[in-house]
């Protein structure tokens, strides 16, 4: 009779769902809507380079030592030069990042005495060309603006 | 695009100022740190020699006396000894080890060029004894062409790395049940580890004839 | 490969692989059938075959680093431990306890990922879905941890030679406590799923047998030696990185078969969460980095360091020639090894019990064909 009533109620199945259910709390779901929100990377996630500038004065940090080419194993950094004849210093003329190379180890930051360059939370570093892969300087100093989605 | 970080293969970028392209090795002249040897570049002088002493055990002694002039060297280096053997004697050498000093594990055979020496292969096979919690490497060097005799009769484990050691040195192993490439493709040309073998190098006909591009580089 | 058998109506040689998934990557392996019963196997294997070795002849010491990464790509710490410490040991350098303790977390945290890799898709080649989901949720946690330290989850690079290159961020004790906190329970979870299910045991109990012996002569080393009883680990037999600090056991098996070996495996997953807790509780205070210049430039020599990976001894054989370029590195790739006893534990197995038996191996085709 027990069974029957069982049964008839859907006892087991109610008891499923409500195993079901209670792991319906937004604290278990681990689904990200991805292109709608991003995911919240770590702070020392290591993506894409970024060349910063200096915020006051808008120039660049670097100082054009080469020491992040020198610590890439990959080689794919080059760092262009010339001295200024006033100043007496190095002042940087280009900068070329070969993005599809690289394996973001982080050594080049490591290098990098001025914390020039630097390996950001940004993680959006498609590109439909093989050379949109390769960053000069004024990409690497704004950054990726990868497309933003709403729904 | 050659991506060597040797010093000629360095990228060059323009150079306008004082500093000229180094090589990665002269990088922390600049800045010596603490406790960095000073990264002299001026001569090129010969690296100095392992700084290895004698291995002084009853082990080493036994092997001494029946080996007698077939074991060359008996040494260790920092802390881990090592024996050089002739390489007709090897087998002898390594049967003894597992049959009667219980070194009963071989963990890793391979090779290293020298491409300058006259015998320039030096196979390495490193064993390690469960009983004695001990390792021990055994060395025998040997020139181009010349077939080493297989581990294989004595250690199971030394076949598949045979081969390897095969496919990147072409060191032959006489005897073995098995010898052919193991990682490469089988027609392949060349031996990837020895030193003359650049790291750009590849079999351009390989890659051609199986891959259909004219270079994977 | 016995001789061929091309005319032979009673025996068949398929190919399984290298798409198969169940092969865990790349491997190919061409079986030797009569019927169901599998006679003779031949591995194909170096279709991922990167010549790492070849790169580390021309990288600086420091520059090699990340690549060792991506040979095991599953146990990336490991493997960047394992060189770490071989590179230290041509300098003769230590790195100081906060590194090593921190170091023992991280590598014993990578262990259980591993693990929880393997074992999900261990029971996805037998056949249970469930558990894989379970064993990458609780994986998503300690990637987490790894991210927060050093900025990546899977090929981290996260030690340097000497040392480390980060400082512990603010929380990660608290983290790591939580991670051991919530995944003990989740261990005895996934046991009750498959530790007594009756698919599960048929499936493995007796399959793939290789014993202590034959463990030893094939030059297997892990779970799959242990299993066979043979109480043999190299955190205990010749400790590093201050591993003899702590208090563990070894599991080891009996049977020598496949569901023993998981079982170790279960077995070494709470043990790594007791020697974590363990380090946790005491990690020192100091610097991080020892005593290692800009440059890395050991003095002619060569040795041989080993490590106690998740698949089995790792071991780094570098030479050097007082340069700044190693002059030879030579991996000794667990898998590799593990996988050449391949063919002498599939041999009267049946074709389903091969899949059981690549998956019990635990091979990662990144670190098998290098």
């Amino acid at each position: 009779m027990g069974k029957f009533l069982r049964t008839v109620f859907l006892v087991d199945l109610l008891q499923g769902l409500w195993v079901t259910f209670r792991n319906q709390r937004p604290k278990y779901i681990y689904t990200e809507q991805y292109p709608a929100e991003r995911p919240k990377v770590a702070e020392r996630y290591r993506g894409a380079p970024r060349l910063n500038i200096n915020p006051d004065n808008g120039e660049t940090l670097c100082i054009a030592c080469n020491l992040c080419a020198l610590a890439c194993p990959e080689n794919l950094i080059v760092v262009g030069s010339e001295r200024n004849e006033q100043t007496r210093r190095k002042e940087l003329t280009y900068f070329t990042y070969d993005i599809s190379r690289c394996m973001f180890c982080g050594l080049c930051e490591d290098a990098c005495p001025v914390d020039a360059l630097e390996l950001t939370q940004d993680f959006e570093l498609a590109s439909y060309t093989r050379e949109g892969a390769i960053w000069d300087r004024q990409m690497l100093e704004e950054g990726p603006r990868p497309t933003q989605y709403r729904c | 695009m050659a991506d060597e970080p040797k010093p000629e293969g360095a990228p060059a970028p323009a150079d306008a100022g004082g500093q000229a392209p180094q090589p990665p090795a002269a990088k922390p002249a600049a800045k010596p740190a603490a406790g960095a040897a000073p990264a002299g570049h001026a001569p090129p002088k010969p690296p100095p020699p392992m700084a290895s002493t004698p291995w002084e055990s009853d082990l080493a002694k036994e092997i001494r006396e029946r080996f007698g002039d077939a074991v060359l060297e008996c040494s260790s280096y920092l802390g881990q000894n090592f024996l050089v053997a002739r390489p007709e004697a090897l087998i002898p050498i390594l049967e003894f080890l597992k049959l009667e000093a219980d070194y009963d594990y071989l963990v890793d055979l391979t090779a290293v060029d020298y491409p300058k020496k006259p015998e320039r292969f030096e196979v390495t096979y490193i064993l390690y004894s469960f009983a004695r919690n001990d390792r021990v490497r055994v060395k025998t060097t040997l020139a181009d062409g010349v077939q080493a005799a297989t581990a294989t009769t004595v250690y199971a484990a030394a076949n598949w790395l045979e081969r390897e050691v095969f496919d990147m040195f072409g060191i032959q192993f006489d005897g073995h049940p098995d010898m052919r490439r193991i990682l490469l493709p089988e027609e392949w040309e060349g031996y990837p580890l020895r030193k003359e073998y650049s790291i750009v190098q590849q079999d351009d006909r390989w890659v051609k004839e199986n891959l259909g591009i004219e270079s994977g580089q | 490969m016995p001789e061929t058998t091309f005319l032979d109506a009673n025996e068949l040689v398929i190919n399984m692989g290298p798409q198969h998934p169940s092969t865990h990557g790349v491997l190919r392996v061409i079986l030797k059938l009569d019927g169901e019963k599998v006679l003779g196997t031949e591995c194909v294997i170096g279709y991922l075959h990167r010549g790492v070795e070849k790169i580390g002849e021309n990288r600086t010491y420091q520059m090699f680093a990340p690549y060792v990464d991506r040979m095991d790509y599953v146990a990336a710490v490991s493997n960047g431990l394992g060189y770490c410490l071989a590179v230290e040991k041509l300098l003769n350098v230590e790195a100081p306890p906060r590194a090593q303790a921190v170091r023992v977390i991280l590598t014993e945290l990578n262990r259980i990922t591993s693990h929880l890799l393997w074992l999900g898709t261990h029971a996805l080649d037998i056949g249970a879905i469930t558990p894989v989901f379970y064993c990458f949720r609780e994986r998503e946690e300690a990637l987490k941890i790894f991210e927060n330290y050093c900025g990546a989850r899977l090929t981290t690079h996260a030690f340097r030679i000497g040392g480390l290159q980060y400082e512990l961020y603010d929380g990660f004790e608290q983290e790591v406590r939580a991670f051991c906190d919530m995944f003990l329970p989740k261990v005895d979870e996934y046991e009750e799923l498959l530790t007594h299910n009756r698919i599960w045991v048929q499936r493995l109990k007796g399959v793939g047998i290789l014993t202590g012996e034959e463990c030893k002569e094939y030059g297997v080393t892990g779970p799959v030696l242990r299993a066979a009883g043979v109480k043999w680990d190299l955190r205990k037999a010749q400790p590093y990185s201050g591993y003899e600090q702590y208090e563990f056991d070894i599991p080891t098996g009996q049977n020598a078969d496949t569901y023993d070996r998981y079982l170790v495996r279960m077995q070494e997953m709470r043990q790594s969460i007791r020697i974590i807790r363990q380090a946790v509780e005491k990690i020192p205070t100091g610097p991080i980095m020892g005593k290692v210049g800009k440059v890395v430039k050991p003095p002619t020599g060569e040795a041989y360091v080993s490590i106690e990976a998740p698949k089995g001894e790792l071991g780094y054989f570098v030479v050097s020639d007082n340069s700044t370029q190693p002059y030879r590195v030579r991996v000794r790739p667990p898998s590799f090894i593990n996988l050449q006893a391949l063919d002498r534990m599939v041999r009267g197995a049946l074709v389903a019990d091969v899949v059981a038996i690549i998956g019990t191996l635990d091979i990662v085709l990144g670190e098998v064909d290098r």
